[in-house]
């Protein structure tokens, strides 16, 4: 995510960009970033409007916020107030706005985001059973050194991934 | 498609697929040098915040046969050392002693015929250099196209191609595992010494466990099938084998997308029933479960979701003539 920002604020270089790029054309959640950093910039900029159920619950969450009773002061002084107040509505709304983008579970409703997506891999995965990942206590040793010699990556590596077979945090507890 | 067409999209294809080619020639080349390479040095080992240094030695000798040896620096003494076909695993506090006897030939043989699986699961993307060890060294990054396995990146040794560091990184991009060499010779001579273990005597009194492939029967039909594949997973074996410090026959089945592997083991359940549980080892997650009369335990370099879909979805089919 602090890449895709780093991204939009040019400050990547030209290599760091290209393997940006290649990960998010494949990663959805990456993509999702994208388009609400720019639905954020865009609306920011007033670029773009929001939806008008959006306003309309900002603006009755503003109704409901008690008014300040400051005793009457000098115009300079109350016109200073307004303009603060105005400003202080104003974050309030782009806050609201950033809060109500990253809680919405929905991609946003921009027309990059409508664009058909195809179903990412990820829908194939089942919700993984909620466990708790513990480390190896050592009883799997012989399981990954019989795992080991079938693994492409010992192929590339030689023998240093047996290293995790006999690894010591195992040693420590187990044998 | 007028041809017009068809030339401006090869344009914009062809160097895509270039470099896809480029990235997959930088493994191979790991591959081999990894192999018919003689050399040296001490690598560190990361995972779970612990940091692991080992020495390790290869040596090829050109009359035939490959020797290996891997020596841990800290903590309590452990070597493995792989001649030819046999994996042994040294574990002098345990005074135990396992042994991995593998088919003549190396099995089976991953490279290149893995490959192709390699660039549909994961852009293969030659990122630029880097310098480990004092050497020169060329970034390979293999990007996971889906949440089913992890990314890796490699930096091989600008001439030979030697991996001099790997990484894997989790779906979030955190760095699960790293292997680094921090200083390494290659190249030289060695003898045959220097591959041997250093408690090949003293050994003698230690409990030795064997285990091995039950070679008649490589590649055996376990009767085990998966319902649900994970995508982009084939299998590459199934054979019934004994496992050191196991008892019974174990069926044992490998599925690969070409770079990470996952393996399913099969046993009769053990006296007192198995919990499921969930354990990793730096990147490789180890899930066990029962399976009606069963224990399977599945484990690989992959997210513990593709372990875990493995296990769920692991049934006994003989009985229905498949």
């Amino acid at each position: 995510m602090d890449r895709i920002s780093e991204w939009m604020d040019g400050e990547l270089t030209a290599q760091e960009t290209r393997v940006l790029v290649e990960r998010v054309k494949q990663d959805a959640e990456l993509r999702h970033c994208w388009d609400t950093f720019h639905l954020i910039g865009d609306v920011m900029r007033g670029e773009r409007a929001l939806s008008g159920s959006f306003e309309r619950r900002v603006a009755k969450r503003l109704a409901t916020e008690p008014t300040v009773l400051a005793p009457r002061a000098p115009t300079a002084r109350r016109l200073a107030t307004y303009t603060l107040s105005a400003a202080a509505s104003l974050s309030a709304i782009a806050l609201v706005g950033w809060m109500a983008l990253f809680n919405n579970p929905l991609p946003p409703q921009s027309p990059v985001a409508q664009a058909p997506i195809p179903p990412a891999p990820v829908a194939a995965v089942p919700p993984a059973e909620q466990f708790v990942s513990v480390p190896s206590d050592g009883t799997m040793n012989e399981y990954l050194m019989a795992h080991q010699e079938f693994s492409p990556s010992s192929e590339i590596q030689g023998l240093a991934p047996y290293i995790r077979s006999v690894s010591r945090s195992q040693q420590a507890q187990g044998r | 498609m007028t041809p017009v067409w068809f030339f401006a999209l090869l344009g914009l294809v062809a160097p895509v697929l270039a470099a896809e080619q480029d990235g997959i020639a930088w493994l191979t080349k790991m591959a081999n040098a990894s192999r018919r390479l003689n050399y040296s040095g001490t690598f560190v080992y990361q995972h779970d915040d612990r940091i692991e240094t080992s020495r390790i030695v290869h040596f090829v000798n050109p009359a035939g046969g490959e020797f290996e040896k891997l020596e841990t620096l800290d903590g309590p003494a452990r070597e493995v050392i792989r001649t030819n076909d046999q994996v042994t695993c040294y574990l002098p506090e345990a005074k135990t002693v396992l042994v991995e006897k593998r088919s003549a030939r190396r099995f089976p043989a991953l490279f290149p015929e893995q490959l192709g699986g390699v660039a549909d699961n994961y852009a293969v993307i030659v990122a630029g250099k880097d310098r480990v060890a004092g050497y020169d060294c060329q970034v390979v990054v293999l990007e996971a196209k889906d949440r089913l396995r992890y990314g890796h990146q490699f930096c091989a040794e600008a001439r030979s191609g030697l991996p001099l560091r790997a990484r894997t990184f989790s779906e979030k991009k955190r760095q699960l595992e790293s292997f680094a060499f921090t200083e390494v010779k290659i190249g030289g001579r060695f003898s045959r010494d220097q591959v041997r273990s250093s408690y090949a005597a003293k050994s003698k009194e230690w409990k030795v466990d064997h285990s091995a492939l039950v070679l008649k029967d490589v590649p055996a039909d376990t009767g085990w099938t998966l319902t649900r594949q994970p995508a982009g997973f084939k299998k590459l074996t199934e054979m019934k084998r004994s496992i050191a410090g196991r008892g019974n026959v174990v069926s044992h089945i490998v599925y690969s997308d070409g770079l990470a592997a996952i393996s399913v083991f099969i046993e009769p359940l053990p006296k007192t029933r198995p919990a499921r549980s969930l354990s990793h080892q730096g990147a490789v997650n180890i899930y066990v479960r029962p399976v009606a009369d069963h224990m399977v335990t599945v484990l690989g370099e992959t997210p513990a979701a593709t372990v875990m879909q493995i296990a769920n979805s692991l049934e006994f089919t003989r009985g229905r003539g498949r």
